[in-house]
């Protein structure tokens, strides 16, 4: 990944010690990180920094996590979401992926999959 | 003569103290599902013991106040449901952050650790694990005990569902050199049910049977058309573990309980793996059952309904569960 910038991940997670923990995760491994605690705060950042990829928690406070994925996709759709829930729940599952997550993973998630999947949701962008 | 309808909602707690209190009332039960089932209770009063010669108007306050105590019981078992929803969230975070950070620790992005650091750090993922598993089974126990949850059921081939329960135990089969195997019946018909359930009941038993069965053992998979219900399939999970003493047979069915307290240490587990087993079994119509002996393996049988039980009981007990979940 040298010389190219650092591709930028947006971590979207309101558990402040899980998004510091991410944040070392994705920049150790190479990766610019922004990093937001509520969905509209995510919404925005999105737009704001046009991140190459979304990490989004589904838990968060203010919004529902299928309304911050479907207002994310609005403004900027070809950006890669992939939502992170601590409850799997086949019906969410389902909405997310048709409101166009790229993937639906339940926490906690094998950090090492994780880094090894990022460069493939990245590259599903561009088609 | 009023009579009263009752639904029972909310579990065998709450169920069984509406029975108590109907028969302190002086109330008969003409019609209704047998103890420990949910359903429609159809009571009136019995006219002999402690409510013998009740005026209409004292059975009318009396039938009033019984549905006040039936909505207080809902709402106490709705409230304690979404208690424990609450509390195993507040759980799950912060064993996720500590999970994620034992990751980043063990794959040296923090610096290189030694072969003993790493060895302590998985150990220490790995009891993370353990809990969160151990939090997610509270909760599914608690949301089906709550009746908040409906089948959705498919059609689909049970090998599906054995080669998906075997992948997700397959590291654990092979650290423990068990043989894995399963036997179906030829031309066995088609699942009528909600896979993830299914799946849900299958893990279970196959991982209580890898638990309990020591290293170098035989772990088998069987079905075949059950032999006394047209239509239905039987499940089988068949170990030749440590086995089960038969006046222990009913009690592991059981909330909470395990068959010794020693046993309970060594094989991790909150006890509820297999009341769950049975709660979905039942939800389906189905039957769970064991054969064994101390010393000679396990084999726990369950029941679900083939494509070709497409009247069964069962299907009418899954339609009475579609109330909208909470």
């Amino acid at each position: 990944m040298s010389g190219a910038p650092a591709p930028l991940v947006l971590v979207v997670e309101d558990s402040d010690a899980i998004r510091a923990a991410f944040t070392i995760l994705l920049e150790e491994s190479g990766y610019a990180v922004a990093a937001a605690a509520t969905g509209a705060e995510a919404v925005r950042l999105a737009e704001a920094r046009a991140p190459d990829l979304v990490l989004l928690d589904l838990g968060l406070p203010d919004l529902p996590g299928l309304d911050v994925a479907r207002r994310i996709k609005a403004a900027a759709s070809t950006i890669p979401i992939v939502a992170l829930t601590g409850r799997d729940d086949p019906a969410d599952r389902e909405a997310l992926l048709a409101a166009g997550c790229a993937a639906y993973l339940v926490k906690p998630v094998d950090t090492q999959a994780l880094i090894r999947a990022l460069p493939g949701y990245i590259a599903s962008a561009v088609v | 003569m009023p009579d009263l309808r009752l639904t029972i909602q909310g579990g065998h707690e709450a169920e069984a103290r509406l029975r108590e209190v109907l028969a302190r009332e002086g109330f008969r039960i003409v019609e209704g599902p047998r103890p420990a089932e949910e359903g429609t209770l159809v009571v009136e009063p019995d006219g002999t013991g402690h409510g013998h010669g009740h005026s209409a108007r004292e059975t009318a306050r009396r039938i009033e106040e019984l549905e006040r105590t039936v909505l207080e019981l809902r709402n106490l078992d709705v409230a304690k449901s979404q208690f424990l929803t609450n509390v195993s969230h507040e759980l799950r975070t912060p064993l996720t952050a500590i999970v994620t950070y034992g990751e980043i620790l063990r794959d040296g992005m923090l610096g290189e650790v030694t072969p003993r650091q790493r060895e302590a750090i998985e150990s220490m993922i790995g009891s993370c694990r353990q809990l969160l598993a151990m939090i997610e089974e509270i909760l599914t126990y608690a949301r089906t005990n709550a009746q908040a949850i409906s089948l959705q059921p498919s059609d689909f081939a049970l090998e599906e569902v054995i080669r998906t329960v075997y992948e997700m135990n397959a590291s654990l089969i092979e650290r423990k050199s068990l043989e894995f195997g399963s036997a179906l019946a030829p031309g066995l018909p088609r699942v009528h049910a909600d896979r993830d359930k299914v799946a849900h009941v299958l893990g279970n038993l196959i991982g209580n049977a890898i638990d309990f069965t020591p290293d170098g053992g035989r772990v088998r998979v069987v079905a075949r058309r059950s032999p006394t219900e047209a239509g239905w399939i039987e499940v089988g999970v068949e170990d030749t573990g440590i086995g089960i003493d038969p006046t222990h047979h009913e009690l592991i069915f059981q909330e909470f309980a395990q068959v010794d307290a020693s046993r309970a240490r060594i094989h991790h587990g909150t006890g509820l793996g297999l009341a769950i087993a049975r709660q979905f079994v039942r939800l389906h119509g189905g039957r769970i059952w064991v054969e064994s002996g101390l010393g000679e393996g396990s084999r726990f049988y369950f029941t679900l309904p083939s494509v070709d039980a497409a009247a069964a009981p069962g299907l009418v007990h899954a339609g009475a569960a579609e109330r909208p979940a909470a």
